[in-house]
C-alpha cells in the first residue's frame, strides 16, 4: 500500500507547497502548461513502464520520437493530412520498437545495449534524412494537438487520459499483462511455464515505439516544427518518471498511476522551480536527487520487509 | 597424524550436515571420502579448507588443535583445496590465475608479469602439466583448468590437498591424468584427501577410506581390506523410518514413452516408459544425467536424437510450450529460480500456465481466475493468507504445490519431478508424497528424480537407475537401496562406458 501511496503523497505535499509559495501556480494558464510540457514524457513514459515491468530498458526513446516527428512532419510538409501523417510517425516509433525488440530477444543482447545502439542509429539517421534542419512548412491546424483545448482542457490531456486507460488495461487486465509481469518478475520461470517470453518482450518493445512515435507527433505540434535534434535527454526524464512512480528496474514492478505520479512530480518540479527563479541548472540536479530519493526510500521500505 | 578431525559438527539452517565427523589423514595417503548425495562429504571438506567453522567438535593439525576462521588460515597451515566447480578468472591467464591474490607486492600495485610467468613455467614444469603460463583459462578443457588450480593449491608448499569431486566433469583420459598427478603427489610425501563416489576410483588410487552417512562417519579403514559390498552396505545403511505409505494400483495406459533419447554427452540413448497411474522413480548419483533426461524431455534442452511418445501420439518437444501443450509439466529443482515468480501474487503463480482458460479475446476475467485459484487452495490444501500473497511469502512446501498446481490447472498429464522433496521439512514432504500419489490415482504419469532413496524405494513402482548419461538398471518396487547404489556407482558394463567416453573425446563439452 504504502507503494502506491507515497509517490502520491510527494505528488500531493509538492501540490500544496507550491500553491502557497507562488501566486501564479495555481492558476488555469499555469496547470494547462504543466500538462503540456509533461505530455510528451508522459506518454514516452507509459511505454517505457511495460518495458521496464518486463525487466527491460530502453534508452532509443527520444532517438525515436525524434525520428518519428520528423518523418511526420516531412509527411506533412508534402502535403499529406493530418491523420495519415500521425499514422506514419506511430508505423516508424513502431519499427524501432520492433528493431529494438527482435534484437533483444534473437540475438539475446543486453537490452541497455540494443538501444544504446538504436539510439545512435535513430538519432543518426534522422540527422541524415534531415540535413540537421528542422523542417518548418506545417499547417496550422496542426498545432491543435498540443496547443488546442477540447471541453475546456487541454487536447494533450485527453491524449494522454486515452493513453493511459489503454495501458492500464493492457497491464491490469489482458493476458499480455499478466505475462509482461511473469517475464520480468522470474524470466526463467516464465520460460519453464511455457510463456512465449520473446514474442511478449518483443511486443512490449513495439507498442513503447508506438507511444514514442506519438510522442514525436505532440512535441512538433507544440514546437510547430519538426526538429531533428528534438528528445534529447527524454530517455532519462522518461526512465526517472518511472522509476519515481514505483518501478524496479529489476523487472516485475511497476504500475500505469505510478508511472503518471512520477511524471507529474517531475513535472511539478520543474515547473516550480520556474516559478521560484531557481536556476535550470539547479534544476536537473534536484530532479536527479530526486530520483535517487525515491529509489532509496523504496528500497529501505522493501528491506524492512523482507 | 597429519589432520584429524573429532566429533565434528555442522548445521545449515535446518540440516545438520554433520553430525559426528570423524577423519584422521596420514602424511603420504591417499585418503578416499565417500558417501551418498548429501552425506556431509563437501561440509567436511570445506571445514578443514576453513571456508565453514564447525559448530562443535575438535580439528586436529599435526597432533595439536587449530582453528580456521578463513580459507588463508588453512593455506597459511599447508591445506588446500581443488574445487569441484572452478574458482578461475576465466579471462585471465594461466600464471595470473595460478598467482591471483597472492602477486608479489610491488609499489603501486604493480605486477611484473614476466616474474610471474616464469614463476608459473617453473610449476608446471615440475609437475609436468601441459600447459603454458600465458595461455588464457577460458580456452582450456576441464582437466587443463583442473591443473591450474592444483598449481595453485601447490604454490606455496602445501602438505594436504583435498579434492573435491575432481573426476566428475572428465573423461577416461582426463581421469587417468588426474590420478597420475595425485600419485606423483604422494609420492612427495604429501597428503591427498579426495572425494568422490565413484566407487571404482577408489581401487585405483585410495589407500585408506573413510564412509559418511547422513553427517556421521560410519567407517574408516584400509581400502585393501573392504569389499565394495561392504562401502555401498554403509553408505546406504540407513534404518528406513516410514516417509510414505502408498497403495499402489494397476496402472493404465502408456503415457509417456522414450526411445533412444540421446543427447551427448550427458545423455545416452535412454529408453523408457512411464504408464497412468504410475510413480516411476529416477535414481542415480549427481552428474548421472537424471535432471538433463528431465530438462530434454520438457525441451529447456535440444535432444540429438531419440523419440518420445505422449499418450500413443508421437510428440517434438522442441521448447516448454510444446510441453505445455501435449500435457507434461516439469516441476524443477530450483524453485525460486525456475518454478516459481516469487515476488508476484499467488494466484498469478497458480493461473500463470492456464491463462487462456481464466480469459476471452485476451481479457482476463478476473472472477473466473478467482474461483478456480480457490478451487485448487481448497483441493491442495494450500495455505496462504491470501490470494494476493506474495509466493515467496509461502513455507517451502506450500511453494512446491503451487508449483504441482499451476500445472495441475494447465491439465498436465504427465509430470516430471526434479527432487521434490528438496529443502522442504518432513511434514511437508509427506503431503508432497500423498499429493503425487493423488495425482497418479487420478490417472496421471509421474517421473521423479531424487537423490534420497529411502524415498525413491517407498513411493516409487518402479526404480529407473542412471550412471553416467545411461540407464543401468530397472527395479521393482521396493528395491533395496544396497542394489539401487551398486547400480548407481559401479561399472556395470565396462564396455559400454568405454565407448561412452570415446563419444566424449569426440565431442569435447
Amino acid at each position: 500500500m504504502m507503494q502506491r501511496l507515497l509517490p502520491l503523497t510527494t505528488l500531493a505535499v509538492l501540490f500544496i507547497a507550491l500553491s502557497l509559495a507562488s501566486p501564479y501556480f495555481l492558476t488555469y494558464t499555469n496547470l494547462a502548461s504543466v500538462v503540456r510540457q509533461t505530455a510528451v514524457i508522459n506518454v514516452m513514459a507509459l511505454g517505457m513502464t511495460l518495458i521496464i515491468i518486463a525487466g527491460g530498458i530502453d534508452l532509443s526513446v527520444g532517438a525515436v520520437m525524434a525520428f518519428s516527428g520528423l518523418l511526420g512532419t516531412m509527411a506533412l510538409e508534402a502535403g499529406w493530412s493530418i491523420p495519415a501523417s500521425i499514422a506514419l510517425a506511430l508505423v516508424c516509433g513502431c519499427g524501432w520498437g520492433l528493431a529494438n525488440g527482435l534484437l533483444i530477444t534473437q540475438l539475446r543482447i543486453n537490452p541497455f545495449i540494443v538501444t544504446l545502439g538504436t539510439l545512435g542509429i535513430a538519432r543518426g539517421i534522422t540527422l541524415i534524412i534531415s540535413n540537421g534542419l528542422p523542417v518548418h512548412r506545417i499547417p496550422k491546424e496542426f498545432a491543435f494537438i498540443g496547443e488546442g483545448n477540447l471541453l475546456g482542457v487541454p487536447f494533450v490531456l485527453w491524449i494522454l487520459v486515452v493513453c493511459a486507460a489503454l495501458t492500464h488495461v493492457i497491464l491490469e487486465h489482458t493476458r499480455m499483462g499478466r505475462y509482461v509481469f511473469a517475464i520480468g518478475s522470474n524470466p526463467e520461470a516464465a520460460w519453464y511455464t511455457g510463456i512465449p517470453v520473446a514474442f511478449h518482450t518483443t511486443a512490449v518493445y513495439a507498442y513503447g515505439g508506438v507511444l514514442c512515435g506519438l510522442a514525436g507527433m505532440i512535441e512538433a505540434s507544440r514546437l510547430m516544427t519538426g526538429q531533428p535534434t528534438a528528445g534529447q535527454g527524454y530517455e532519462l526524464q522518461v526512465i526517472a518518471a518511472v522509476v519515481i512512480g514505483g518501478g524496479s528496474l529489476r523487472g516485475g514492478e511497476g504500475s500505469v498511476p505510478g508511472t503518471l505520479v512520477g511524471a507529474f512530480i517531475m513535472g511539478l518540479l520543474a515547473n516550480g522551480s520556474d516559478l521560484l527563479g531557481i536556476s535550470p541548472y539547479l534544476q536537473q540536479a534536484i530532479i536527479g536527487a530526486v530520483i535517487i530519493l525515491a529509489v532509496a526510500v523504496d528500497e529501505l521500505r522493501k528491506r524492512r520487509l523482507t | 597424524m597429519l589432520l584429524e578431525l573429532r566429533g565434528i559438527r555442522k548445521r545449515f539452517g535446518g540440516i545438520q550436515a554433520l553430525r559426528d565427523g570423524n577423519l584422521a589423514v596420514e602424511a603420504g595417503e591417499v585418503h578416499a571420502l565417500v558417501g551418498e548425495n548429501g552425506a556431509g562429504k563437501s561440509t567436511m571438506a570445506r571445514i578443514i579448507a576453513g571456508m565453514v567453522s564447525p559448530d562443535g567438535g575438535r580439528l586436529l593439525w599435526q597432533g595439536s588443535p587449530v582453528r580456521f576462521e578463513r580459507p588463508s588460515d588453512a593455506a597459511a597451515q599447508g591445506i588446500a583445496m581443488v574445487h569441484q566447480e572452478s574458482l578461475l578468472a576465466p579471462h585471465l591467464s594461466v600464471a595470473e590465475n595460478i598467482f591471483l591474490g597472492r602477486e608479489p607486492r610491488r609499489p603501486f600495485g604493480w605486477v611484473e608479469r614476466r616474474r610471474l610467468c616464469e614463476a608459473a613455467a617453473r610449476l608446471i614444469e615440475e609437475h609436468r602439466f601441459p600447459l603454458r603460463p600465458e595461455w588464457r583459462v577460458e580456452r582450456l578443457n576441464p582437466a587443463g583448468r583442473q591443473m591450474v588450480e592444483i598449481c595453485r593449491a601447490l604454490q606455496h608448499g602445501s602438505s594436504l590437498l583435498i579434492f573435491d569431486e575432481p573426476t566428475s566433469a572428465l573423461s577416461e583420459a582426463e581421469t587417468q591424468e588426474v590420478f597420475r598427478i595425485v600419485r606423483q603427489l604422494r609420492e612427495r610425501g604429501m597428503a591427498v584427501l579426495y572425494i568422490t563416489h565413484r566407487l571404482e576410483e577408489l581401487r585405483a588410487i585410495g589407500d585408506r577410506i573413510t564412509v559418511l552417512r547422513d553427517g556421521d562417519t560410519v567407517y574408516s579403514g584400509r581400502v585393501a581390506e573392504v569389499s565394495t559390498e561392504e562401502i555401498i552396505r554403509h553408505m546406504v545403511g540407513r534404518e528406513i523410518t516410514a516417509i510414505y505409505q502408498r497403495t499402489p494400483q494397476a496402472p493404465g495406459e502408456e503415457l509417456l514413452r522414450v526411445e533412444g533419447l540421446t543427447r551427448r554427452p550427458v545423455l545416452d540413448s535412454i529408453s523408457f516408459s512411464v504408464r497412468a497411474g504410475e510413480i516411476v522413480g529416477l535414481a542415480g548419483l549427481v552428474g548421472a544425467g537424471r535432471t538433463e533426461l528431465l530438462r530434454t524431455l520438457f525441451g529447456l534442452d535440444a535432444a540429438d536424437s531419440g523419440r518420445v511418445w505422449l499418450a500413443g501420439r508421437e510428440v517434438r518437444i522442441r521448447h516448454p510450450r510444446d510441453a505445455l501443450r501435449v500435457g507434461l509439466a516439469l516441476i524443477p529443482e530450483d524453485r525460486h529460480r525456475s518454478g516459481l515468480a516469487i515476488r508476484l501474487p499467488l494466484a498469478w503463480n497458480l493461473t500463470l500456465a492456464s491463462l487462456p482458460q481464466v480469459s476471452r479475446f485476451g481479457f482476463l476475467l478476473a472472477e473466473r481466475e478467482r474461483r478456480l485459484c480457490e478451487e485448487f487452495i481448497r483441493r491442495l490444501r494450500i495455505r496462504a493468507a491470501s490470494l494476493w500473497q506474495p509466493a515467496g511469502q509461502l513455507s517451502g512446501g506450500t511453494q512446491q504445490k503451487v508449483v504441482i498446481a499451476k500445472w495441475l490447472l494447465a491439465r498436465a498429464r504427465v509430470f516430471l519431478f526434479d527432487e521434490p522433496t528438496r529443502g522442504i521439512d518432513v511434514g511437508a514432504k509427506a503431503e508432497v508424497f500423498h499429493l503425487m500419489d493423488e495425482l497418479a490415482r487420478e490417472g496421471a504419469a509421474v517421473l521423479m528424480v531424487s537423490s534420497e532413496l529411502p524415498e525413491i524405494v517407498q513411493v516409487a513402482d518402479r526404480i529407473l537407475v542412471m550412471r553416467q548419461g545411461r540407464i543401468t538398471a530397472e527395479l521393482p518396487r521396493g528395491a533395496a537401496q544396497e542394489e539401487i547404489m551398486r547400480y548407481a556407482t559401479l561399472d556395470t558394463q565396462q564396455a559400454a562406458t568405454g565407448r561412452a567416453d570415446a563419444q566424449q573425446e569426440k565431442n569435447p563439452a
